[in-house]
């Protein structure tokens, strides 16, 4: 089982009817010149890097832009018709007057497996008073919650909202919450290291690939920048796949994870397992 | 006379060699055009457009010559972000392979019939796959 644990599907083809739409998600992602993707393109994809099942996040600025980006509606449209090849993660825009309203429906009537959020965007520090009543909600339906986390590419924002230290005080408050701080918190990966070492509620992903190729990026950042040992031997329960595809390459980070020299244990966590103890869907093990 | 036509391909590999012969028969048999030529041209800049014989173990052959020459684990200046994409170009081998091969074939249209040789099967070679391709065959003559 191979799990990718971040994907924004703003150019799946079933979701992409309008120009209009497209030059939003253009706009919004900060990604450009690419054409939409048929399902049939997707799975091809995904049987080239041996992926299983891929999150699809729903991202939702809707105060600003009028609507959202990619909504948890179309989310839930793509997941219905994949065939258990994905799931979903809602977004909530907190400066909606709905927000929460919004996101119990996310979870209770379309299924969907967490929220996904990115503060940079928002300028809202993780304790800001209109997202602790989101958290409360994910808590009470044990949800995860995706933070963008470290630099991010996105137009108009910010990195001091989304640094892996300004979220220590949801960790330490909510140690029931999941939270992955995603990208590893790129460039303070050491302190995204810190952060999953104190805290055992708090993961990372593997979304990263800021220069250079996929390989390259990651023998610098899991061999000079953290020594391997901290994955293999301290970090190996919270880390999960993740690619942040399109904006990165799925298939050769999928190669670049195999080529770190883990342990075949490690990979297997790193890969599939936990992704599902993030996701609820399985006991964290003790370690 | 000219005429433009195209084939869509869906293809399923990072490196795929697809074989578009049958395709392009088809073409010239419903092309008005009845003496002239056709080019093959792919519009894309990480695939190929190239004729040879169809055997497994020279697809292997040319297969195994590109990756000695081209390698994936090598620094290429291309492996970086694009600001203009938003997004990483990890394909320099694509491009690289598709400079040696090329982006297109020209065949004659003789009597209504592409001539070629018998061992000569023409092939749309993906080198950043999977993805959309479209391979645009125009046809000049009369």
């Amino acid at each position: 089982m191979f799990i990718d644990m971040h994907v924004h599907p703003d150019f799946y083809e079933p979701i992409s009817g309008e120009d209009k739409t497209l030059e939003l998600r253009h706009e919004s992602l900060n990604i450009h010149l690419n054409g939409t993707a048929p399902l049939e393109h997707i799975y091809n994809q995904m049987s080239c890097a041996g992926l299983d099942q891929l999150c699809l996040l729903a991202t939702d600025y809707s105060t600003s832009h009028g609507r959202p980006v990619v909504s948890n509606e179309e989310v839930w449209h793509l997941v219905q018709q994949s065939q258990g090849r994905f799931m979903g993660f809602a977004g909530v825009d907190p400066f909606r007057e709905d927000a929460e309203e919004v996101l119990r429906y996310a979870f209770k009537t379309l299924g969907l497996r967490g929220l996904k959020l990115n503060l940079s965007r928002l300028k809202l520090f993780p304790m800001d008073e209109r997202l602790l009543p989101l958290y409360e909600i994910c808590l009470e339906h044990n949800r995860p919650i995706i933070f963008h986390s470290g630099l991010s590419l996105e137009p108009d924002t910010q990195m001091r909202f989304s640094k892996p230290l300004e979220f220590e005080p949801v960790a330490q408050r909510y140690p029931e919450l999941r939270i992955c701080l995603a990208h590893f918190g790129w460039p303070w990966v050491q302190d995204t290291a810190a952060m999953m070492l104190k805290y055992r509620n708090v993961y990372t992903d593997t979304a990263l690939l800021y220069f250079d190729s996929a390989r390259e990026f990651y023998q610098r950042v899991f061999t000079h920048d953290l020594a391997i040992s901290w994955i293999d031997r301290s970090l190996r329960h919270q880390i999960m796949f993740g690619s942040n595809n399109p904006r990165f390459e799925q298939i050769r980070m999928a190669k670049a994870l195999e080529e770190l020299g883990l342990r075949a244990s490690t990979l297997e966590l790193i890969k599939s397992e936990n992704a599902l103890v993030f996701l609820g869907e399985k006991e964290v093990k003790a370690w | 006379m000219v005429e433009h036509h195209s084939i869509p391909l869906q293809t399923k590999k990072y490196n795929q060699w697809i074989i578009i012969t049958e395709e392009l028969k088809r073409i010239c048999r419903e092309s008005r055009v009845k003496n002239g030529v056709m080019y093959v041209i792919s519009r894309h800049t990480t695939t190929g457009v190239t004729v040879n014989e169809a055997l497994e173990c020279l697809e292997s052959d040319l297969h195994d010559m590109l990756e000695r020459l081209i390698p994936e684990d090598y620094p290429y200046a291309h492996a970086r972000i694009l600001s203009s994409y938003g997004s990483t170009a990890g394909n320099p081998t694509g491009h690289l392979k598709s400079h040696l091969t090329g982006n297109h074939c020209v065949l004659s249209i003789i009597d209504g019939t592409i001539s070629k040789g018998d061992a000569q099967e023409i092939y749309f070679c993906e080198f950043d796959g999977p993805a959309s391709r479209t391979v645009t065959v125009t046809i000049l003559g009369e």
